[in-house]
């Protein structure tokens, strides 16, 4: 009849013994008060305090409910009892579903691989959001943002001690004052012209990643595969932003392919009809390219100039890893001091 | 100006950002605050030691989503703002350079960054052709009350034409072309402290501070959707405020001059940074500046409890709001204005009016309430 | 503010309670009103986060979105709420009357209509807002939603629009209906707390309301009303809950979401009900249901749109619709002001303060004068009234009075303290004053310059005839599916 969600012989509170959900709602209300408090006055070490109590108390009562709690089905009315609260919509689900949701097919290659993966397509630095995007479009992959956090630091601790010993290692992109830019990731293996970042840098690596984006879904179509939707929608994105990428000009233009949502509603405002991939319009790879390269011509000779520049001052003042990963600010003063 | 360290105590002043900045012109009559901020004093601490600890806080959704909409805005070397900048002003599409003043490296002073910034700009003033567009976390300086403040630098310049803009970016949400008059008030309060202090920042260069533009460009979310929409405000008369206040706690000094020498608002923290000030002592040194309360304090400033406590044990009419206020003719107390109603007080000079009023509304409320 | 008002919030703070402001009650109280509290997740425009609503004080329903980011959560909790609010709406529709008029067709009237009650004006906003995001939505194609959800938006929107229409009572705000009738020894500002407002009123035993009122405003007290939370609620509770939603998604997990708002919802359920309390011990003004009754038409007319399958509300109104609007909340702005004056001596004695009414009492008249000859001869009696009120009218000034509501008089002389009037409508058509019609000396009278008469609307172009100078005719409205939101990344 009901199911009983949780493993009741891995629970290690024993419900009942000691003190019942109602009693643990109680203590967890006046905890969450007596936190709210002391964080109202400033008292932060009380606090801290018992916001530990309050997490053992809240896992004692996860572990009361899973004894207790029957699994809801639909439609199920369960009343105002407080620890069986109405949860709705379509997160329901019934523990044996729940197993599986949480470990999503989880890719055997390593993180710092599916980087240089993504990378590698894009051919310049790109911050950690624009990778998970471009790895979760064109690879299926299942990157999180967080696993990148702190991959640029653990590189270069590894090249600091066994330098050269890698392949290839996931190093910064350097500013014009040298340092490691902020957020950025590139390979060591890529010239430094590629790895600095001019005024207009930017915005070429920004056209640069429409490009090989489009160009790769291109390729997957050529070769009679169908193109991700999440790989259409980051294109749409990034065409959304380079004039004359985006079907029409504007917003809400109309262009090929794709769903249309409403072919009967041409007139009206200009919100009607359009193609949309998740509020933007569809976009047509070869067009993104062609708008992109033409945009691309405008700022190539300058952006090449400031690059020459900044990848000349480099190789000229920094040390093998801090071409790699940034001089500091403090020491590249003193290297000009001595100059 | 070590009277003013004096009086905050042997801790670094609290850094101005844009918004307590903002706020100072919410209510420029009130000595208390400006003595305060002029001195750099924690308020909030303040408050919170004398047992009135402010009622504001941020969610920490509100705080999310407002950095996500930042981010989405600026991602990839300002993309989407520079769609909007094209769109909305026509920004050519050379002009695509993108500058992080931010991004110097290590964790330089706010000094460091700020001579940075000053270096681009003048650069930037000067026209030449490789000096940038978008110029993202400039660190700005505002004098006040003679202290040099850095401001937060959340805001992107940028240069079109030989003139500066400022750009703010709001997380609210703009629903068919409206939003709520609140926070677009309050966000080109925030912008008009940005465009002065950028002005302020070019006339020091030695160029014309009226290359700043009063219009601001607020880049907003546009209906239910993370979409990014720009606007153009007018932060003129919000400049004019700004400017009036800070020439105000300019000449804070005169007020402070007058204070007590031995007054101080020190919390003497411990080691610990938990204050020892016995609270009595420093409630007596609070209460030496005179304050203006009014009920506007209680979204503005971190005191607004205490003061509120202080102008209801005064019996004062402030409490009840400007309306009640203006009704009443600026009679000050609660008991005078009782008093002038049921015929027991005689009315002052310039009083008759308000005080005939008052009777014949005392008659009605007997006869009918 | 008027005098009165503001001394009103003076002998508030002298008394430690609330004072009357009015001596009836000139909203619509329904007996089976739907109170609604809506909560908003901090930082967005209408991500509903949760909401408490029902008609039983007994048995609140909760509807929680444990993600308010996940756009699908969102519209299954508008589809839940249409649950509850469609058959509310649907129901009152069952039972109608047959309104006869003059000169037109008689039509069909609802004999009730809803009534939702939500705490203040920042809820009727999100109302609004509510509606705006879930009218244009299509039950089919992409980002199909429940076919519920789009009729909830133009429900809400309907009630949103509404509510702006001076002494309409179809969605009230709890705040602002306790502040039309009580004044408290706070400011306009702080009155916006439900908890405190109601605190002023009704303070518990022991306490005056002053000191309920401070009480209230720590939110570990009484929650706010949303539909924004306490940002400490949001840190050390909510966020928590929500992050271990994110994770498991499981039922547990949800569970933990909803008794945290519920947390926040109960006290203001509580609350709303007392409020409606309150509301409900004071007498009904009769102009409260006349205004219904235009309600009434109004619900009956929109029922019938929407069931003849209309479009939606447009974002925009176009220029001829927004200025005849205009015109039209005027207008009943200014009928709304009259009738309350005319039901309520307290509301009327704002008028008296700045000479624009007066009360006295009647020393002589003259009740069988006529005027003009032959046929034109009319009954036209003069009265004249002592009043020691500051009198501001001019001589041929048009004046009402709550005593004898059909009559108009005009003032003819103001000698110090006497006004002498002259009754100039209804009279009647006979040459002698029936028994009643012109007061009596000795009687007490009020005489106002407020009138609540019918005016002819402002005469503007058909909405296609729009002038160019004003945008031209409005686009044929189609419906659009957009706005189809993205998730936050």
């Amino acid at each position: 009849m009901l199911e009983i969600s949780g493993t009741p012989g891995n629970c290690w509170y024993a419900p009942g013994v000691s003190e019942t959900l109602d009693d643990l709602e109680e203590r967890i209300n006046a905890l969450r008060r007596e936190i709210r408090q002391a964080v109202r006055a400033r008292e932060s070490v009380l606090a801290r305090s018992l916001r530990a109590e309050l997490r053992s108390a809240e896992r004692a009562w996860d572990q009361a409910l899973a004894v207790h709690e029957p699994v809801y089905e639909p439609g199920d009315e369960t009343g105002g009892e407080p620890g069986h609260g109405t949860a709705h919509g379509p997160g329901r689900e019934s523990a044996h579903e729940r197993g599986d949701r949480h470990e999503a097919p989880g890719s055997l290659v390593p993180v710092r691989e599916q980087v240089h993966q993504a990378l590698t397509l894009l051919g310049v630095p790109a911050a950690a959001k624009m990778i998970v995007a471009v790895h979760a479009a064109l690879r299926a992959g299942s990157l999180k943002g967080a696993q990148l956090a702190s991959l640029r630091r653990d590189e270069e601790r590894s090249f600091r001690t066994s330098p050269f010993a890698r392949p290839y290692y996931l190093c910064a992109a350097l500013t014009d004052r040298l340092s490691a830019s902020r957020g950025l990731l590139a390979v060591s293996t890529w010239p430094l012209e590629q790895r600095v970042v001019g005024p207009l840098s930017p915005r070429v690596d920004f056209l640069t990643t429409a490009i090989r984006v489009a160009e790769h879904i291109m390729r997957m179509v050529g070769a009679g595969e169908q193109a991700p939707p999440s790989a259409q929608r980051l294109l749409s994105r990034l065409a959304h932003n380079i004039p004359g990428a985006a079907p029409e000009t504007g917003r809400y233009g109309r262009g090929a392919g794709l769903h249309l949502v409403d072919a009967g509603t041409a007139r009206g405002g200009p919100e009607a009809g359009a193609l949309v991939v998740d509020g933007f319009p569809g976009s047509d790879p070869a067009t993104v390219v062609k708008a992109a390269r033409a945009e691309l011509e405008v700022h190539a000779a300058a952006d090449t100039a400031a690059r020459a520049e900044i990848a000349g001052r480099a190789r000229d003042r920094l040390q093998d890893a801090e071409r790699l990963f940034g001089g500091t600010v403090l020491g590249l003063a003193r290297k000009e001091a001595s100059r | 100006m070590d009277r003013l360290d004096r009086l905050r105590g042997p801790v670094p002043p609290r850094p101005h950002d844009a918004r307590a900045i903002a706020a100072l012109a919410a209510n420029p009559g009130c000595a208390r605050r400006a003595v305060l901020d002029a001195a750099g004093v924690d308020k909030d601490a303040t408050a919170a030691h004398l047992g009135y600890p402010a009622p504001f806080g941020q969610s920490p959704f509100a705080i999310t989503r407002g950095n996500a909409f930042e981010s989405l805005v600026k991602e990839s070397g300002c993309a989407e703002l520079l769609r909007l900048l094209r769109e909305l002003l026509g920004l050519p599409i050379p002009l695509a350079a993108y500058t992080d003043l931010g991004d110097v490296g290590g964790n330089p002073s706010a000094q460091v960054r700020h001579s940075h910034t000053r270096k681009l700009l003048d650069k930037a003033a000067r026209d030449s052709d490789d000096a940038g567009t978008l110029y993202d976390h400039p660190l700005l300086r505002l004098e006040i009350a003679g202290h040099s403040a850095y401001l937060e630098p959340d805001v992107v310049a940028f240069r079109l034409g030989g003139r500066f803009h400022i750009v703010e970016i709001k997380s609210f949400a703009v629903v068919d072309g409206q939003a709520e008059p609140d926070k677009v008030a309050a966000a080109a309060r925030q912008a008009a402290v940005y465009v002065l202090a950028l002005m302020n920042t070019l006339e020091e260069l030695g160029h014309d501070p009226r290359r700043v533009s009063h219009e601001v460009v607020l880049v907003c979310p546009e209906n239910f959707a993370n979409r990014p929409a720009a606007t153009l405000v007018d932060v003129r008369p919000q400049l004019a405020v700004l400017r009036r206040q800070l020439a105000r706690m300019a000449r804070v000094g005169a007020i402070v001059d007058e204070l007590p020498p031995e007054l101080t608002f020190d919390l003497a923290p411990d080691a610990d940074g938990v204050p020892t000030r016995p609270v009595a002592e420093l409630r007596e040194a609070v209460r030496g500046v005179d304050a203006r309360y009014a009920p506007d304090c209680l979204s503005t400033c971190d005191l607004c409890f205490f003061c509120r406590d202080e102008a209801s044990a005064e019996g004062s009419t402030d409490l009840l709001g400007r309306q009640v206020r203006d009704a009443l003719g600026g009679v000050a107390t609660v008991t005078e204005a009782l008093g002038l109603a049921d015929g027991s007080l005689t009315p002052g000079e310039g009083q008759e009016e308000i005080a005939r009023l008052l009777r014949l509304a005392d008659r009605i409320y007997a006869e009918v309430g | 503010m008027s005098t009165l008002a503001a001394l009103a919030r003076l002998r508030a703070v002298h008394t430690g309670t609330a004072q009357r402001l009015a001596t009836v009650r000139h909203c619509h109280l329904s007996e089976r009103p739907m109170v609604f509290i809506p909560l908003r997740l901090a930082g967005e425009a209408a991500a509903p986060l949760a909401a408490m609503a029902g008609t039983d004080p007994g048995h609140p329903r909760l509807l929680v979105v444990p993600q308010p980011r996940d756009r699908d959560l969102r519209f299954a909790f508008a589809a839940e709420l249409a649950e509850i609010l469609l058959p509310y709406f649907e129901g009152l529709q069952k039972a109608t009357e047959t309104v006869e008029r003059r000169g037109a067709e008689p039509y069909e009237r609802c004999v009730d209509a809803p009534q939702v009650i939500v705490p203040g004006r920042g809820a009727v906003a999100f109302v609004q807002l509510l509606g705006r995001s879930t009218r244009f939505r299509r039950a089919e194609g992409p980002y199909a939603v429940h076919p519920s959800v789009p009729v909830l938006g133009r429900w809400l929107t309907f009630l949103a629009q509404r509510a702006q229409y001076p002494g309409s009572s179809l969605l009230l705000a709890a705040t602002e209906a306790l502040s039309l009738h009580w004044a408290t020894g706070q400011s306009t500002l702080e009155d916006a707390n439900l908890a405190s407002l109601v605190g002023w009123i009704d303070p518990p035993p022991g306490m005056t309301g002053a000191s309920a009122a401070r009480e209230a405003e720590d939110p570990l007290v009484w929650p706010p009303a949303g539909p924004a939370t306490d940002p400490g609620f949001d840190t050390e509770v909510l966020a928590p809950a929500i992050r271990a939603y994110e994770e498991t998604r499981s039922d547990r997990a949800a569970a933990r979401v909803a008794e945290a708002v519920r947390s926040q919802l109960e006290p203001t359920w509580r609350l709303m009900w007392r409020a409606i309390g309150l509301l409900g011990t004071l007498p009904a003004a009769p102009g409260a249901a006349a205004r219904w009754e235009g309600d009434r038409t109004s619900f009956t007319g929109f029922a019938a749109q929407l069931a003849e399958g209309g479009p939606p509300q447009p974002k925009r109104d176009g220029a001829v619709g927004a200025a005849s609007r205009l015109a039209r909340m005027e207008r009943a702005q200014a009928s709304y002001d009259a009738q309350r004056a005319y039901d309520d001596p307290l509301v009327m004695a704002a008028y008296r303060l700045t000479g624009e009414a007066f009360t006295g009492t009647v020393v002589a008249t003259e009740p069988d004068r006529t005027e003009g000859e032959g046929r034109g001869r009319k009954l036209r009696p003069l009265v004249t009234v002592r009043t020691t009120d500051p009198v501001r009218l001019a001589p041929g000034t048009r004046l009402g009075t709550p005593e004898r509501r059909g009559q108009q008089a005009e003032v003819v002389a103001i000698d110090g303290e006497h006004v002498t009037l002259k009754i100039v409508k209804g009279m009647g058509r006979g040459m002698a004053a029936t028994p009643g019609a012109v007061p009596e000396a000795g009687e007490r009278v009020c005489y106002a310059a407020l009138t609540d008469e019918f005016q002819p609307p402002a005469s503007l172009p058909a909405p296609e005839e729009t002038p160019w100078t004003h945008g031209g005719p409005p686009p044929e409205y189609s419906p659009a599916d957009d706005e189809p939101e993205e998730e936050w990344s």
